[in-house]
């Protein structure tokens, strides 16, 4: 008797998000990514259709903060300028879209007054092909006063906003909707949160393919497992039929990875630089727990994992 | 010293005090209960009242402010110095919550007859017995007591009978001056009987029980003719507790804490108890001691405090309390005032936090003896439930704060007249509308008028999901103040406190907390035994919080699951309609005890279930919205 995989069927499948402007929104040469739309976990085609890669983001910021010496060396000089770092990820270090965290925007830092960060904005979405992920600075009431703006100066473009939790909604997912842009909805690695947050999305007419999942990245060492377990209960849910969990996934291995003491120690000699592998091993890591979008930092990180996920991806629509 | 005078308006008392005595003693001594949310900390505001005295700083010492032309102070916080006259705001006329309390009467939306009494033959814990002795001869030279013995144990098949001192005095003469033919008061003992008491058969006599109900909050209590089984006068009152705190956990603290701390503990409840009996006994016209025997159910921590045993593993893991099943004790060695050779009986509890008045509860409602899948919740400080049928019991206590008892909240009060019962959102005018328990003007929400307010607000789309107010909704009535959200319900000049009644954000998360707590635990109790909410048959509810409970708006909130209507049914205050039933079938002592121990007790802190649930149940009405299709229908 031949062999058969056992092959698990599943009900539902997860909603596709396009990022960038397509069809008659584009022009001037602008790129979209498409993500999610998996009908199987992660990496699994033998079970159902995976018709997008996992997607490469990498993370940008306009205010430089204070990171370890061996990845200011990596990004060289170009990241005190966010426009000319912001070409170079799309340009030389492979980034599909671009990520533009706001932190200079922050009451705590530079405290960047509203006109001055839309302009930065216009001036980065002018320089470069990749959709836009805009993050906003953290602070509830900046970040009320940044997005409808920052929204209205890239209205057209279906870039990806956020994050929104539950607690502060309603602005941004207004200021979205008016102009045409996607979400990432929040939650405090939690999954009934994070089905909360998408519920309220919606009722105030968010759509679905306008919904990306942010689950809180944990890296390595720093709570990893906890974002790890909670994806998997998020895909898993969705599979089976749980609608409101049923969009693509977010994750930061870069900023995150980063952030941990044992990144920053110089490399030993002849060694890998720790920071590096730190942001690759959470970013496969969070690849196979299934996320569809990944935001790195480490131009070395993210060839490395750019390498890995080639190795891994045997993904299609017929599988 | 010279004690001075404290009169309270509008009510009229006068009580005499020590100078140096708070204003809140003051107030209890002359029987106007005031309202306490904080446990005499000073923070609630709640005691607030105007004092008419020329030169209030010279009355009293404690906070004075001017308001409305008149001097407040708190009365938790103030001391009396000199004679003065005060008045209490809005004061609450006992009667209406009473009725809560005790829990009889009726509600619109019980569909079905409150729940009928399981058995009605009477078997009393007291009970007398007309005996006639074969006088002694030659033949039958037995002495008194041996005769007397041998008549009873005919009787009473053979049980142990005890003959106390008292009765042993009065034995030779009675029976001969009575021709042998007297009439015995027997009293159930830990051990079979005693003949309390020995009368001459022409005398009639009416022998007494009491039945109480000993909440964390309040304090029930029963006077029932032993004779006919009938109930003669029921009352409620505060438990005098509350001024150390108003939780069973800040009260086991203070027990431990602070020196004397557990008698004075033990001697608030007591007085309690004292002075319902006294008022019972003054309104049927009896003697404190034609009360012959007790019973009572309370929360294990209550039960703990009545007796004097310390209370302190209750709150420390594993949770062990000192007993769950109550020692038999004589009224006289805790200092109840009823016979002081009464015997008080406690209903066995479950575990530290599944107590009495659960197990009363069950054994009230007769769950444990029928086949329909049954949840009984008691809505209180605690929430407690018990799901369960004739096969298994499984119960569990979840923490869901005093919010539904008007605690914890802003504007909250118990369930008094003029508290607001019912809101009503007009989506046309945009307008709002309360109504109070008596028709009286406001003076707060009390816990079915928070949940009517915030299903209401919902429904308008004031508030979102998860209980926030969405700005630019509900008009001029939300507004922020010192940078919190509020929507106000009443304004000032239409309320009875002279002060606007408002609902909160923190009040409203609040709120949720209590409802997905309480949700929570009936779905940890479901999936404990793989089981879904819509099996529930029947879902009763019990306690005076219940009484005034909105169905509709309770279901689309989330507190209640989405069962249909004719499912639930309120079935008052059953922790004292279980001590009343014992009272009056003794063989149920035992029976409670074998009862309690079916219970199963599932510990909502271990594992991951009940966080879980609890997160899911912290959204309008859960997470899980299919849920409630049914609630979110009746929207």
């Amino acid at each position: 008797m031949k062999f058969e995989w056992p092959v698990e069927k599943w009900p539902a499948r997860i909603c596709s998000v396009t990022i960038g402007p397509s069809g008659a929104e584009a022009g001037g040469g602008k790129r979209s990514v498409t993500v999610g739309g998996e009908g199987a976990l992660p990496f699994l085609a033998l079970e159902g259709p995976l018709p997008h890669r996992p997607a490469l983001a990498l993370e940008v910021r306009d205010e430089l903060p204070d990171w370890p010496q061996v990845l200011r060396d990596a990004l060289g000089p170009s990241c005190h300028d966010p426009v000319a770092w912001a070409r170079r990820c799309e340009e030389e270090w492979g980034a599909e879209l671009i990520c533009l965290r706001l932190s200079g925007a922050s009451p705590e830092g530079k405290n960047k007054g509203v006109s001055e960060v839309v302009a930065l904005v216009r001036d980065l979405s002018g320089a470069i092909q990749s959709p836009l992920i805009i993050l906003g600075c953290g602070d509830v009431e900046k970040d009320n006063a940044l997005f409808p703006k920052v929204a209205e100066a890239l209205a057209g473009q279906r870039c990806l906003l956020g994050p929104v939790t539950k607690d502060n909604y309603k602005t941004i997912a207004a200021a979205a909707m008016a102009n045409g842009h996607s979400l990432i909805a929040q939650s405090p690695v939690d999954v009934n949160m994070q089905k909360q947050i998408c519920i309220l999305l919606e009722e105030v007419g968010v759509k679905q393919e306008r919904i990306v999942l942010d689950p809180t990245t944990g890296g390595l060492g720093y709570g990893l497992e906890y974002t790890y377990s909670v994806m998997e209960r998020i895909r898993l849910a969705a599979l089976q039929g749980e609608r409101n969990l049923a969009s693509p996934i977010i994750v930061f291995p870069g900023s995150e990875a980063w952030r941990a003491k044992e990144a920053a120690q110089a490399a030993r000699s002849g060694g890998p630089v720790q920071g590096v592998v730190w942001e690759l091993l959470t970013a496969s890591t969070l690849a196979q727990a299934g996320a569809d979008l990944l935001v790195l930092l480490d131009p070395r990180a993210a060839a490395a994992f750019r390498e890995h996920l080639g190795r891994l991806w045997k993904g299609g629509e017929a599988a | 010293m010279r004690r001075v005078q404290v009169r309270f308006l509008p009510a009229e008392l006068t009580v005499e005090v020590e100078p140096g005595t708070p204003l809140l003693e003051a107030a209890y001594a002359a029987g106007i209960e005031l309202h306490q949310g904080c446990g005499g900390q000073g923070t609630c505001r709640r005691c607030r009242v105007a004092i008419r005295s020329s030169a209030p700083e010279k009355a009293v010492s404690g906070p004075l402010w001017p308001e409305g032309g008149l001097t407040w102070t708190l009365a938790c916080q103030a001391r009396v110095k000199k004679s003065l006259t005060v008045e209490v705001p809005a004061a609450p006329a006992p009667e209406r919550w009473e009725e809560a309390v005790v829990g009889e009467g009726e509600q619109a939306w019980i569909l079905l007859e409150a729940a009928e009494e399981v058995s009605t033959e009477l078997a009393p814990v007291c009970f007398s017995l007309s005996l006639t002795l074969p006088p002694p001869g030659q033949e039958d030279n037995a002495d008194d007591r041996r005769r007397l013995l041998r008549v009873l144990g005919e009787q009473l098949g053979g049980a142990k009978i005890e003959l106390p001192l008292r009765t042993m005095q009065l034995l030779p003469n009675l029976l001969r001056e009575n021709r042998w033919q007297v009439q015995g008061v027997l009293c159930r003992t830990p051990g079979g009987y005693e003949v309390a008491a020995l009368r001459p058969l022409r005398n009639s006599y009416h022998l007494y029980g009491l039945a109480v109900d000993i909440g964390t909050t309040t304090v029930a209590a029963e006077l029932v003719n032993l004779g006919s089984g009938r109930v003669c006068a029921a009352r409620g009152a505060y438990n005098r507790q509350i001024k150390y705190g108003d939780d069973v956990i800040s009260r086991i603290i203070y027990a431990g804490e602070h020196v004397e701390g557990l008698e004075e503990l033990q001697g608030a409840v007591i007085e309690t108890i004292n002075r319902l009996v006294a008022e019972l006994t003054a309104q049927e016209r009896i003697a404190a001691s034609d009360i012959r025997a007790v019973v009572y159910a309370g929360n294990t921590t209550m039960a703990h405090l009545l007796l004097g045993v310390p209370p302190a593993y209750l709150r420390c893991e594993p949770y062990t309390p000192a007993f769950t099943v109550p020692p038999p004790v004589r009224a006289g060695e805790i200092g109840l005032r009823v016979h002081p050779r009464a015997w008080v009986y406690g209903i066995p509890g479950v575990s530290s936090y599944l107590g009495g008045d659960v197990v009363a509860g069950v054994l009230s409602t007769g769950l444990d003896r029928e086949s329909p899948l049954t949840l009984l919740l008691d809505i209180g400080t605690n929430g407690e439930m018990v799901l369960g049928h004739q096969e298994w019991l499984l119960g569990c206590a979840c923490s869901a704060g005093p919010a539904f008892e008007g605690s914890g909240v802003t504007c909250g009060v118990r369930a008094v007249p003029g508290a607001i019962e019912k809101v009503e959102w007009d989506p046309v005018e945009r307008e709002v509308r309360v109504f109070t328990i008596g028709q009286q003007p406001p003076v707060g929400l009390c816990g079915s008028g928070l949940i009517s307010a915030l299903a209401q607000l919902r429904r308008a789309g004031i508030v979102d999901r998860t209980g926030k107010f969405t700005a630019g909704q509900g008009g001029r009535r939300l507004r922020q103040r010192e940078g919190e959200w509020e929507f106000v319900l009443v304004e000032a000049a239409q309320t009875a406190t002279g002060q606007d009644v408002v609902l909160t954000q923190a009040d409203i998360q609040n709120l949720l907390r209590a409802k997905g707590a309480i949700f929570a635990g009936l779905r940890t109790l479901l999936h404990a035994v793989s089981l879904d909410v819509g099996q529930i048959e029947r879902f009763w509810i019990a306690g005076g919080f219940g009484r005034y409970l909105d169905l509709e708006e309770s279901i689309a909130l989330g507190l209640l699951p989405p069962l249909p209507g004719q499912c639930f049914r309120y079935v008052g205050n059953t922790s004292l309609k279980g001590a009343r039933r014992v009272l009056l079938q003794r063989h149920l002592l035992e029976e409670a005890v074998e009862l309690a121990e079916r219970i199963t007790y599932l510990e909502l802190s271990l594992g991951n279930t009940f966080m879980e649930e609890f997160i899911s149940a912290l959204f309008i009405p859960h997470t899980n919205l299919e849920l409630f299709q049914r609630g979110e229908g009746a929207a």
